[in-house]
This record gives C-alpha cells, sequence and structure tokens, in this order.
C-alpha cells in the first residue's frame, strides 16, 4: 500500500500562505472582541481598530512562532510550554506597538512604556493574551480538522483501491477458468456446424451453455455435488470432441451412490482440461481421457487419467503446465491440510494419471 | 488454377475454412487439408500448392515450426507458397503478426476478413504469372517468421551457460562456451562442435538455445546454432543456397533459407 499515491496535496501548502490563510479569522475574533469591550467601555470605532491592530500583530507573531518552530499535530508540554511562554511575551508587545500603530492612524496620543503598569492597562494586556491564545487554539482545531477530513478521504480512496483489486483478481480468477483460446476455438466450430449440420450445432450449443453454467457460477458457490461437477465435464468433453473428432475418446464413470458427494467448486475441472489440453490436443493420435469417482472408507478419490503426452513429453512452448493443479493443491491445503492430496504420475502405458483424494462428504 | 493446403487440426474448422475460402474463390482447388504440423509440411513438399493456410496451434508442431521447417526443405525452381496464418483468440500471436505485417486471419473466420485475404492472395498469385518472379520469398518470410518466434513466449530463459560439461567415455569434459564453433541437433542429443573436438552432450538443441547469449549464437538452420564470432564468411551459390566457412572447421554447413538474411550484406 506504500506505493499508492493519494491525489490530495492540501497539506502542502507553504507556512506562510498557512500563515496569511488564518489572518482573516484572527481579524473576526479581534473584531469580536473590539465589541465586547466597546460595549463595555464605549468608543466603538476607535476600539475596533485598535483591537484588530494588537490582535493581528499578536496573533501573527504567535501563529508564526508556531507554524516555524512546532508545526506538528498532537501537542505536549514540549511544544505547549515554549508556545505559552512566546504568547506570555508577545502580549504586551504586541498590546504596546498595536495601541501605538492606531493612535498614529488615528492622531491620538498613546500611553508611553512608563505609564503602562496600570491595573487597568495590565488586564488589557492579559485580555490580548486570552484573545491570542484563543484564536491559535482555533486555528489549531481548524487543522486538526482538515487533517482528519484528509485521513478519511485517504483511507477511503485506499478501501477503493482495495475493493477494485479483490475484484480484478476475480475476473482474472474467470478469465483463467474459461480459456479464451477454447472459448474462441469452439464458437469458430459452432460456427462451422451451423452451416454443415445444424442437428449436431444445436447439441454443441447445449453443451457450451452446460459448460458456461457450470464454470461461471463458481463465483457465487463454494460447493457444489460430484454429480454437478460430472455433468459440467461431460459437457466440457462434448465440446473437445467435437472439436477434435476422432482423436478425442472419453469416458465417465461415476458410482450413483457418490452423485450427492459434496466438493469444492472447480477442483476437477483443472485437471480434466490438463489432460486435454497438455495430454490429448497436442499429440498427433489424440487418445482417451478416462474420469472415475470411488469412495474408500471416509474418503474421495477422484482419477483423471489421459493417454495423451506424458508429463516429460509436453511442448516447453506451451508452458502453464501445472498452473492449474498447483492453485488446486493451494486450495485443498487451505481447505483440508492435510486430509486432501493431489497427485500426478505416469500413466500405463502410456500418459498422465491425475489423482485428487479429499475426505468424503455427503449432501445432508 | 491455384491450388490451395490447408493444415489444421479440427476437422470442422477445416471444413469451414474451405467451403468458405471456396464461396469466395470459386477458381481454388483445396488440394488437400493436413491434420497436424507434420502432416503440413509432407503435403506441402509433396503437392507444392501456391497457399498455405497454416493454424498456429496444432498437434506435433505448430503453424510457425511447419512454416519454418518447409521453408528450409523447399528446393526447386517452384516459388515459396503464400502463407496465411489462421488463429483462435491469441493476443500475443495477433500482436505479433499486426508487428510483423503477416497476412493472418482469426478464428472464428468471419467471411468479411476472408474476402479481404483473398483478394490480396489473389493479386499476389497474378503477380507471380508474370516473369518477373519473387525469389526472395522463402527468405523474407525467414525475416518475418524470426521475429514471430521472437515475440511469441518461448521457453522462459534460464541462466547464461558459461561451460558446457560433456561426458566422453569416463571423463567429463569442460568446455568454454565461447570455444564452441556450432551446436548441432541429432535426434535428443547435441554435438558440440568445437575447432578441435567434437563431443556429445544429452539435451535437445530447443532446451540448450534459451542458455546460450542471443547476440553471440545464432540459429541458421532448425539443426544449427552457430558461434557468430566462427564464421569468417558465407558464400552463396547460383541456386541461392547459402553455405558457412568457420574458423577452425573445414566442413561448410548450409543456412536454411528463413536465416539466409543474417548473412547478407549490410
Amino acid at each position: 500500500m506504500s506505493s499508492l499515491t493519494l491525489p490530495i496535496h492540501t497539506r502542502r501548502l507553504s507556512r506562510s500562505r498557512r500563515l496569511l490563510a488564518d489572518l482573516p479569522l484572527s481579524i473576526g475574533i479581534s473584531a469580536l472582541l473590539a465589541v465586547f469591550i466597546g460595549l463595555v467601555s464605549g468608543r466603538f470605532l476607535e476600539n475596533l481598530l485598535v483591537s484588530i491592530m494588537i490582535g493581528t500583530i499578536s496573533f501573527t507573531v504567535v501563529n508564526g512562532g508556531r507554524l516555524l518552530f512546532w508545526d506538528r499535530p498532537d501537542w505536549g508540554v514540549r511544544e505547549w510550554a515554549p508556545f505559552m511562554a512566546l504568547a506570555v511575551v508577545a502580549a504586551p508587545v504586541a498590546h504596546f506597538c498595536g495601541l501605538y500603530l492606531a493612535g498614529l492612524l488615528l492622531g491620538i496620543r498613546t500611553p508611553t512604556l512608563a505609564e503602562y503598569p496600570t491595573v487597568e492597562r495590565v488586564s488589557m494586556v492579559l485580555f490580548t493574551l486570552l484573545g491570542t491564545t484563543l484564536m491559535v487554539m482555533l486555528v489549531m482545531n481548524r487543522e486538526r480538522i482538515r487533517r482528519v477530513e484528509e485521513e478519511h478521504a485517504q483511507a477511503r480512496l485506499r478501501a477503493e483501491i482495495v475493493e477494485r483489486q479483490a475484484l480484478q483478481s476475480q475476473l482474472r480468477l474467470l478469465q483463467a477458468q474459461i480459456e479464451p483460446h477454447m472459448l474462441f476455438n469452439t464458437l469458430a466450430n459452432l460456427q462451422g456446424l451451423i452451416a454443415l449440420d445444424p442437428g449436431r450445432a444445436s447439441e454443441m450449443l447445449d453443451q457450451l451453455i452446460q459448460y458456461l453454467r457450470a464454470t461461471l457460477s463458481v463465483s457465487r458457490s463454494e460447493t457444489t455435488t460430484l454429480e454437478q461437477e460430472f455433468g459440467a465435464m461431460q459437457a466440457y468433453l462434448g465440446l473437445m470432441g467435437v472439436r477434435m473428432g476422432e482423436r478425442l475418446a472419453y469416458r465417465l464413470e461415476l458410482p450413483p451412490e457418490l452423485r450427492a458427494a459434496r466438493l469444492p467448486t472447480m477442483l476437477l475441472q483443472p485437471l480434466v482440461e490438463n489432460a486435454i489440453v497438455h495430454g490429448l490436443e497436442p499429440k498427433v493420435d489424440g487418445g482417451e481421457v478416462v474420469v472415475t469417482a470411488i469412495a474408500r472408507s471416509d474418503s474421495l478419490e477422484i482419477e483423471v487419467r489421459d493417454s495423451g503426452l506424458g508429463l516429460g513429453q509436453r511442448p516447453s512452448r506451451r508452458g502453464g503446465g501445472g498452473v492449474g493443479v498447483s492453485t488446486t493443491r493451494e486450495r485443498l491445503e487451505v481447505l483440508y491440510g492435510a486430509r486432501a492430496a493431489i497427485t500426478l504420475s505416469p500413466a500405463e502405458p502410456q500418459g498422465t494419471l491425475a489423482r485428487l483424494t479429499l475426505p468424503l462428504r455427503m449432501t445432508a | 488454377m491455384t491450388r490451395a493446403l490447408i493444415a489444421e487440426d479440427e476437422p470442422i474448422l477445416a471444413a469451414t475454412l474451405a467451403k468458405t475460402l471456396l464461396g469466395l474463390w470459386p477458381e481454388l482447388e483445396i488440394v488437400a487439408t493436413a491434420p497436424n504440423g507434420l502432416a503440413a509440411v509432407e503435403q506441402g513438399l509433396a503437392l507444392r500448392p501456391d497457399i498455405l493456410f497454416l493454424d498456429i496451434r496444432m498437434p506435433g508442431q505448430t503453424g510457425l515450426e511447419a512454416a519454418e521447417e518447409l521453408a528450409e526443405r523447399w528446393e526447386g525452381p517452384q516459388p515459396f507458397p503464400h502463407i496465411v496464418f489462421v488463429t483462435a483468440f491469441d493476443d500475443y500471436a495477433v500482436e505479433a503478426f499486426e508487428r510483423a505485417a503477416v497476412d493472418y486471419v482469426l478464428k472464428p473466420v468471419s467471411s468479411g476478413r476472408l474476402g479481404r485475404t483473398v483478394e490480396r492472395l489473389r493479386g499476389l498469385v497474378n503477380a507471380q504469372r508474370a516473369p518477373a518472379v519473387d525469389v526472395a520469398g522463402a527468405e523474407s518470410l525467414g525475416q518475418l517468421l524470426g521475429q514471430l518466434q521472437a515475440l511469441l513466449p518461448a521457453a522462459v530463459a534460464t541462466e547464461r551457460l558459461s561451460v558446457v560439461r560433456a561426458a566422453v567415455g569416463n571423463v567429463v569434459r569442460m568446455i568454454p562456451v565461447a570455444d564452441v564453433v556450432y551446436f548441432q541437433a541429432v535426434d535428443k542429443y547435441v554435438n558440440v562442435v568445437t575447432a578441435e573436438s567434437e563431443a556429445l552432450i544429452r539435451m535437445p538443441l530447443k532446451d540448450l538455445l534459451p542458455q546460450l547469449d542471443p547476440a553471440q549464437f545464432r540459429q541458421v538452420s532448425r539443426s544449427m546454432v552457430v558461434n557468430m564470432a566462427c564464421v569468417a564468411s558465407a558464400g552463396r551459390d547460383e541456386l541461392g543456397k547459402v553455405t558457412l566457412n568457420l574458423r577452425g572447421r573445414t566442413d561448410k554447413p548450409r543456412v536454411s533459407p528463413v536465416y539466409a538474411h543474417l548473412f547478407r550484406q549490410m
């Protein structure tokens, strides 16, 4: 996940831009305080200007210091203590300077430093300190809320990406199940049969539908019955039988008492497809594939035997041999641990024997 | 009369292609249908068609391999057949065809697409009836096949071989790959030939090839891979056959027309 690039840049604003962005808030709060002071002492406009001057200077110094030295979330004593020290120093300075500036602008006399130590002025300095601290805390709170929102947006984005990836892997799974090459070759045969032998074409279409239904429903259910699985394989081998003509013979043997046995979906199919794609299709003379199921005490044994090219004779160019088997093996491991197994061995006199063993479970 | 051979392992598809072709090109004679890659070569050599429709995935050998073998074994004055590859959905193959500008049709075959191919083939066949015959037919095919083979997923390249270990009697000889003049396939063995000696290793040439540096070792025929650093010169006889003179060797191996472009002047 660390490699994800998220399109969120709001926190990348420079410090000076952030300081400017926070200014309107300080002016607003200074104005509010001025209203309060004006209510107490009268002389409203004068107070407003003075208050905004003092507030802006004090806020700029303190907030600027914060952004410069302690620009990080989650403050502890290490941040609060120097910050408050700065505020305590900044408040009287800002009060004096602000008052002086406002005096210049308004053309009135302002108190000199020597006139400062009165109860009234000291309380106004304290008022400035309180107001400044309040402003900075508001700004910090605003930043915190923004940060939380950003984190939420990122989490949402991440969740979306994860969901998309899951969907993609599911689609890949589906694609891997119905090989496009197989599908297009089957459709090509269908197209040909429609002109040559419409009766057989419709039969073949039935088999294709049954095969597609069995294969595409995999994503919806976890287990299936042996009867359904054999039905799907009958359809698949029927399709391949039309395509390969005399080169393919096949036989499926399912004892009636095992029809209701349950097994995970898509276990049998990769084995039968391997027998065809890697065993019989590349063999010039073709051959036979036999699928059987037997119960042995409390386990179910399924065998797929083909008389095609053996394990060592497969052309390397085709590749992919055994990918289906290794996936199947991994799934069995997860589902049953040591109680299930899949083995590939040479068949006599030639070809490959795939044997699948798993615990026998009947439909309740 | 133009004669065509179809190589396709699925009988219904072969019949359908033949039928559609005849509908579009009534004067065409389909001389045979080969059910696999091996039969495609044998029947191609025996029947000498003008046009060859080759399925890519076939038992025995692929359509690409069949075209390569046919080009190597094609003799005589008759021009090499025009090849049209036929394939079902194979994204890599289609991409390869597009890049190499080889004629191909996709299964299921649409008669519109096949019609364009037929038009093109008619033009080519008529042009060939004229006195000026395209002599370099097989050679240009060779170049295309070379590109295609490179684009198709080959056996995964394993580690580069630096020393060949060959058993000679009770001794295992260590032959540095750089000393090898050529490798020659002999059944399931490969004959490792240096300037001084020869030794057999038990490994098909196909499996050995990915372990060799492709810049140094080049295939010059289906059964031979030559160390290009050892090629002194390449000669061409009046029939256009190319043979190699190798440093330290007196034998002069022949180059398949498919690979003759490797030895043309710059």
